[in-house]
């Protein structure tokens, strides 16, 4: 197993940056979670990490060695592939095996790991089929076994539980998690499923336009989102935004929603808002951290209620402020309904506010 | 079919007839009668006498059946014999070498337009196709010129070169298909699993396309081997000619000998056929496998 130094890496494809200056070290034995929406640049870098494409700038290191300009093969990876990439023409057993002969092992030595492999994997009884004779969760299997085979430095994922149905890919995300934790292996995982990234990943690096936003443990990126965008992204549902404009009153700082509402900020938050560019804030606020009440009350701003959406645990329900939606979370027994008006009490220490020019979270500094 | 038409009659007692079904039955049957008559006709003649042959009203069938006529054909004792032995020699060597030349181009170039990106790629990709917008007998004086000036007219080499031209198109064509077919993450996990890019196409990617390898041999094999006017053209020398030009020649040189000529037509397409058999599920394959997602 060994370290993983991303240093200042871009790749480009004529004029458009498909990664752009990503910067991160993954450490030895940790498991990392790219995550962002299509299209961000997640797959490109791991490609890039694997030597798959080359790239058009700054260099990786894996363990001690810069490996920026060599072949797939002399980097010392695996890689688990979306659509698994079994050989079809082979059996699970040669499929298994092919990372070894490739590296010239001896006939006992391959056949000793393979049936090791498939024995961690639970997949003895299919070393002689063929991979199209093998359900989805099989396949999957087959696919890691044939990237643990070999004992690799480093094990490069990618999506590799979208194609599975959603009671088999919480059964394998565990699964992946505990392979990571027997093993100690350095992982590099990406994913689109921001849950998937939250769930497994030791840190996650969220990426947007080919730019790494945010690199960092998930319980920090859920805590402190460094943009909107993060904040947004991560956490289901999504952190409810809202524009608002800073308004000083005396001793007192006010967000002012543009329905007219007005909101009181704590000292901190005062602080925060006042360093916005040009006046402007973008309020974020999580479900939980959110309160409903019936009637007016100090530090909450007024909305209609759009819909209500019944979980069993709990119910969402999806607030108007001005057009713009805000989720709040409630007990399954609230009984509310749509067009109610209501008011959301805001949580001083727990709502995030970002400068509404740059969208980057605001210090208090 | 049977049980189709019971279960009809027992939920409706009355069926009417399927008009439909009846009118494209008979369609069927005089399409069949209409390409396998003229074959029989030929199998039924070359087991006459010359004598039965010219008779009329016709034999309809051999009153005396005689193998005399393959056996002359394949008697290399015999000048006759000595005479298509040879054609087919030369048939089997030009087609064949036309075959796996053809493989040896087209598997890369096929690969290459698949899998690479380079400047001019579409208007290559379409040129190759270009090539079989028109009938091949335009390009005929042009090509003699060519090989004129190659100092290849009268040489296997120029009709190898000319079937090649016609042959490549739809193998480069149907090739491209096959691999734009076969996931690109194949070869990556191969790379990775230790295999130069080049180990990664012999050793993953061509055996997935082997059918679509036997599905274009075959076509360009049985081009190949049934082509008359540019081997009619190019050909001067009797020892060189192939088997469409030399059947022709030889059995109409001075009489028509039906029945040796009906035998000789036989010979000739039992190579195809028994291609054809032997590797018809891989063709089949071929030919659907492009256009379905897996």
């Amino acid at each position: 197993m060994a370290q993983v130094v991303l240093r200042d890496i871009v790749k480009t494809y004529g004029n458009v940056y498909a990664v752009s200056h990503v910067s991160l070290t993954v450490e030895d034995g940790e498991f990392v979670a790219l995550v962002g929406p299509s299209g961000c640049g997640k797959t490109t870098t791991l490609n890039l990490i694997a030597g798959l494409i080359p790239l058009s700038g700054g260099e990786i290191m894996i363990g001690d060695r810069e490996v920026s300009n060599l072949d797939p093969k002399d980097r010392d990876i695996a890689m688990v592939f979306q659509n698994y990439a079994l050989y079809p023409n082979k059996t699970v057993f040669n499929n298994l095996a092919f990372p070894l002969q490739m590296r010239k092992q001896q006939r006992e030595v391959i056949d000793r790991k393979v049936r090791e492999a498939a024995r961690v994997l639970d997949i003895t009884h299919l070393l002689d089929r063929r991979p199209r004779e093998l359900s989805g969760g099989q396949q999957q299997r087959v696919a890691l076994g044939r990237a643990l085979v070999r004992d690799p430095a480093v094990f490069l994922m990618d999506e590799p539980l979208s194609n599975l149905d959603a009671k088999l890919r919480v059964q394998m995300r565990s699964e992946i998690k505990r392979f990571h934790h027997n093993l100690n292996a350095t992982v590099v995982y990406v994913t689109h499923d921001q849950l998937e990234a939250v769930t497994m990943a030791d840190k996650m690096a969220v990426m947007h336009g080919g730019v790494l936003q945010q690199y960092d443990s998930p319980a920090n990126v859920f805590a402190s989102p460094v943009n909107t965008f993060v904040a947004s992204f991560v956490g289901s549902p999504a952190m409810s935004l809202m524009p608002a404009e800073v308004a000083v009153k005396g001793t007192e700082t006010v967000l002012q929603g543009a329905g007219g509402w007005e909101l009181l900020l704590s000292a901190i938050n005062a602080r925060k808002a006042q360093n916005a560019k040009n006046g402007k804030v973008v309020l974020g606020a999580r479900h939980s951290t959110l309160k409903l009440h019936g009637s007016p009350r100090a530090g909450a701003v007024p909305g209609r209620v759009y819909s209500v959406e019944p979980t069993g645990d709990v119910t969402f329900v999806q607030v108007s402020v001005d057009g713009e939606i805000v989720n709040v979370s409630v007990a399954p027994s609230v009984m509310i309904q749509p067009d109610e008006t209501v008011w959301i009490e805001f949580d001083q220490d727990r709502m995030h506010l970002f400068d509404g020019a740059t969208t980057t979270a605001l210090k208090a500094a | 079919m049977t049980d189709t038409f019971a279960d009809a009659g027992r939920s409706h007692p009355k069926t009417p007839v399927d008009w439909w079904r009846w009118g494209g039955r008979v369609f069927l049957l005089l399409l069949l009668i209409f390409t396998v008559l003229p074959m029989a006709w030929m199998v039924l003649t070359s087991i006459k006498s010359q004598f039965a042959a010219m008779q009329y009203p016709p034999q309809w069938w051999p009153a005396e059946p005689t193998l005399e006529n393959y056996y002359k054909l394949l008697d290399p004792t015999n000048s006759v014999g000595q005479e298509f032995l040879r054609y087919f020699w030369n048939s089997l060597y030009v087609s064949i070498a036309t075959t796996i030349l053809g493989v040896v181009i087209a598997v890369p170039a096929a690969y290459a337009f698949s899998r690479f990106r380079f400047p001019g790629r579409a208007f290559l990709f379409f040129s190759v196709l270009v090539r079989n917008m028109f009938p091949a007998v335009v390009f005929l004086m042009p090509l003699f010129l060519m090989m004129r000036w190659l100092g290849l007219v009268g040489s296997h080499g120029s009709l190898i070169l000319t079937y090649l031209t016609f042959g490549l198109p739809l193998s480069i064509w149907l090739l491209k298909g096959f691999y734009d077919n076969i996931p690109i993450q194949l070869e990556q996990a191969a790379r990775i699993d230790g295999a130069t890019r080049f180990q990664a196409f012999c050793m993953i990617v061509l055996p997935l396309s082997t059918p679509g390898i036997i599905a274009t041999s075959i076509f360009s094999f049985i081009g190949a081997w049934n082509e008359y006017v540019y081997a009619v053209t190019f050909l001067n020398n009797k020892d060189m000619l192939t088997l469409p030009v030399g059947i022709q020649r030889y059995f109409t040189e001075f009489a028509t000998d039906w029945p040796g000529l009906m035998a000789a037509t036989f010979l000739m397409s039992v190579p195809v056929v028994v291609l054809f058999l032997v590797l018809q599920k891989y063709f089949v394959r071929a030919l659907t496998e492009g256009a379905v997602k897996h």
